[in-house]
């Protein structure tokens, strides 16, 4: 019996993100929202392990009030039940102040085994959440995992690094950040979608969890936001027309000139 | 959050030495601009050949701790010491190498010293009225780039490998060693074992030059073509993210782009790759890019440097030529 906290978060799918070239802005209606792709992967590695071992899956989520559909969706993958942190005071957390609320959420969930999440959300990209989630919770942290294997009381996880794959061994409970490489997630059935709907999920605010809104959003966060801009390329945006040997003269002297290829 | 006694200095950690002297780089830029020294970190076993390497490289001043249980990287105790280190020295700035260790590092230590951090910057400079650094960092998949600041303090940032060229070696410069004995815990995690990754010739994010190429290659048994090049050219064999997560053409290890390899080569050329932002995110530190496609309208267009409108198939094999060419002439 393991009983498994995942942590998921909702984000914009980002590959269907684009800038509007009239506007400059992002566009995001009609962008789905789906679950970060590599917490999705922590979901499943959580449903391979009940599979195998038995006990509990829990999911839990900070995210506006559409997040329900990533509980709904974790659920359907074989999640048993959901948690959502939600109100106007999580918004605009930054990794710390999101990791003070999800830690806090944890807690007050209380028994488990182990805690799951992707090494990094699709949107933030800043691979802070886990590792900071996890000191405030005074646990064991394993970074990056592509094979999680329990033994007894204990886990083994072969990370993946730049150089190498270490294979590192932990006591329970431990917090686990996994890399997209770990599993397939499965494609839940339309059955399991509509049977998800049953089960159960709850909301909490920050007072129910125990924290003062002044400990989380812009407030409780240790970053700060100046701006954000449309980003945008510097390049010279030259074309080289021509047939494809006369294109490729053009070319080699082009970028011998500009000193990116060695004359031997 | 206020603090009383105040934060001075700029520090450097990478568990990386060559990670460290480009920091040391970029903080002998910020802690000119902030008026201040710049420190190095120095962990291992043995640390007087790393410490005198850092002073050459740039640093004024080298924290050390020599501790044979912290020869090899592992994010507790280094935390735990890094973490007591900037309790009781108060940096400013601190400045963390964003490889896969670096990273967790800079989380956990952070959260320990609940201070704020930004990963993975993309500019960084100094507001020089207030006096402290502002970067930018890409979010949304590439698309927004957002400017923002750390209102705490150690004010940590993490900086991309392979972006910033190093100060050159001055083996003469001096600098001050002050040896430390930070306390650290027993790590409550357990390496049991490495296995070195193989990599056929130079990595991807070590190439000078790069030849990528997505889904206009049309299948598997053409990539020969594209290799081709990279030879003629001492360069790496890249990809696109769907080559290698959806078709598994090449390793996950070898596709570009944010959630793949961030690659800063002089020469990168992108053969049949439609330019998604994830994509175009992960060469944005390549000095030219050159792109090969047949669609006029593709978005890579607008994040080349040079752009041929045409088939892959008769380009690439064109430019091989001409490189070639090239090669035996020098000969």
């Amino acid at each position: 019996m393991t009983n498994v906290i995942v942590l998921a978060k909702q984000v914009f799918y980002t590959q269907d993100l684009r800038i509007d070239r009239t506007t400059k802005k992002l566009k995001t209606e009609g962008v789905a929202r789906v679950i970060s792709e590599s917490d999705k992967n922590a979901i499943e590695e959580a449903v391979r392990l009940k599979e195998k071992h038995g006990g509990k899956i829990t999911v839990l989520t900070l995210g506006p009030p559409e997040a329900k559909e990533a509980l709904r969706e974790a659920i359907a993958m074989g999640a048993d039940e959901g948690y959502m942190l939600v109100g106007p005071e999580f918004e605009n957390s930054d990794a710390h102040a999101t990791a003070v609320a999800l830690a806090a959420g944890i807690k007050k969930i209380g028994q488990f085994d182990m805690i799951l999440c992707g090494e990094t959300s699709e949107d933030q990209y800043s691979f802070q959440v886990g590792p900071r989630t996890a000191e405030n919770l005074n646990l064991p942290q394993i970074t990056y995992a592509v094979k999680v294997t329990l033994q007894d009381t204990k886990v083994a996880v072969e990370r993946n690094l730049e150089d190498c794959y270490e294979t590192v061994e932990s006591t329970l409970p431990a917090f686990i950040t996994v890399s997209r490489e770990i599993n397939e997630p499965r494609l839940p059935t339309l059955m399991a979608i509509m049977a998800a709907s049953k089960k159960p999920m709850t909301a909490w605010t920050a007072n129910d969890i125990g924290l003062k809104p002044s400990e989380l959003g812009r407030e409780g966060s240790l970053t700060e936001p100046l701006r954000s801009a449309v980003a945008t390329g510097e390049r010279k945006r030259v074309i080289i027309e021509g047939e494809p040997n006369e294109t490729a003269q053009k070319l080699v002297t082009t970028l011998i000139a500009e000193g990116v290829v060695k004359v031997a | 959050m206020t603090t009383v006694e105040k934060h001075e200095g700029v520090w450097v950690f990478s568990e990386s030495p060559t990670v460290a002297r480009e920091l040391l780089s970029k903080g002998r830029e910020l802690s000119g601009k902030l008026g201040t020294h710049l420190a190095a970190i120095a962990v291992g076993e043995d640390v007087s050949e790393t410490s005198k390497d850092l002073i050459a490289f740039g640093a004024d001043k080298v924290y050390t701790v020599q501790n044979p249980s912290l020869k090899t990287f592992q994010v507790h105790p280094y935390t735990d010491a890094l973490g007591a280190m900037m309790q009781d020295y108060r940096p400013d700035v601190v400045l963390v190498g964003a490889t896969r260790s670096g990273l967790e590092l800079a989380a956990r230590l952070a959260e320990r010293l609940k201070t704020g951090c930004c990963t993975e910057c993309s500019k960084l400079d100094v507001d020089a009225e207030k006096k402290h650094v502002v970067v930018d960092r890409l979010i949304l998949g590439g698309n927004i780039t957002e400017t923002l600041i750390v209102r705490s303090k150690p004010q940590i940032f993490t900086l991309p490998k392979g972006v910033i060229q190093p100060l050159s070696k001055d083996p003469g410069r001096t600098g001050e060693i002050v040896k430390v004995q930070p306390k650290t815990g027993e790590s409550p995690v357990k390496v049991l074992e490495r296995k070195p990754k193989q990599f056929a010739g130079v990595r991807i994010t070590d190439a000078e030059a790069i030849v990528s190429f997505g889904r206009g290659l049309k299948k598997k048994e053409d990539i020969p073509i594209i290799e081709e090049l990279a030879k003629t050219m001492n360069g790496v064999v890249g990809c696109s993210r769907p080559i290698a997560e959806d078709l598994k053409w090449l390793p996950v290890d070898q596709y570009v782009g944010l959630s793949g390899q961030k690659v800063a080569p002089k020469l990168y050329i992108a053969c049949g790759i439609s330019g998604q932002i994830q994509h175009i995110t992960g060469i944005q530190n390549a000095r030219v890019v050159v792109s090969v496609n047949t669609d006029s309208k593709a978005p890579i267009f607008e994040y080349t440097d040079y752009g041929v409108v045409g088939d892959l198939y008769k380009v690439i094999p064109a430019l091989t030529e001409a490189f070639r060419q090239l090669s035996s002439r020098g000969k």
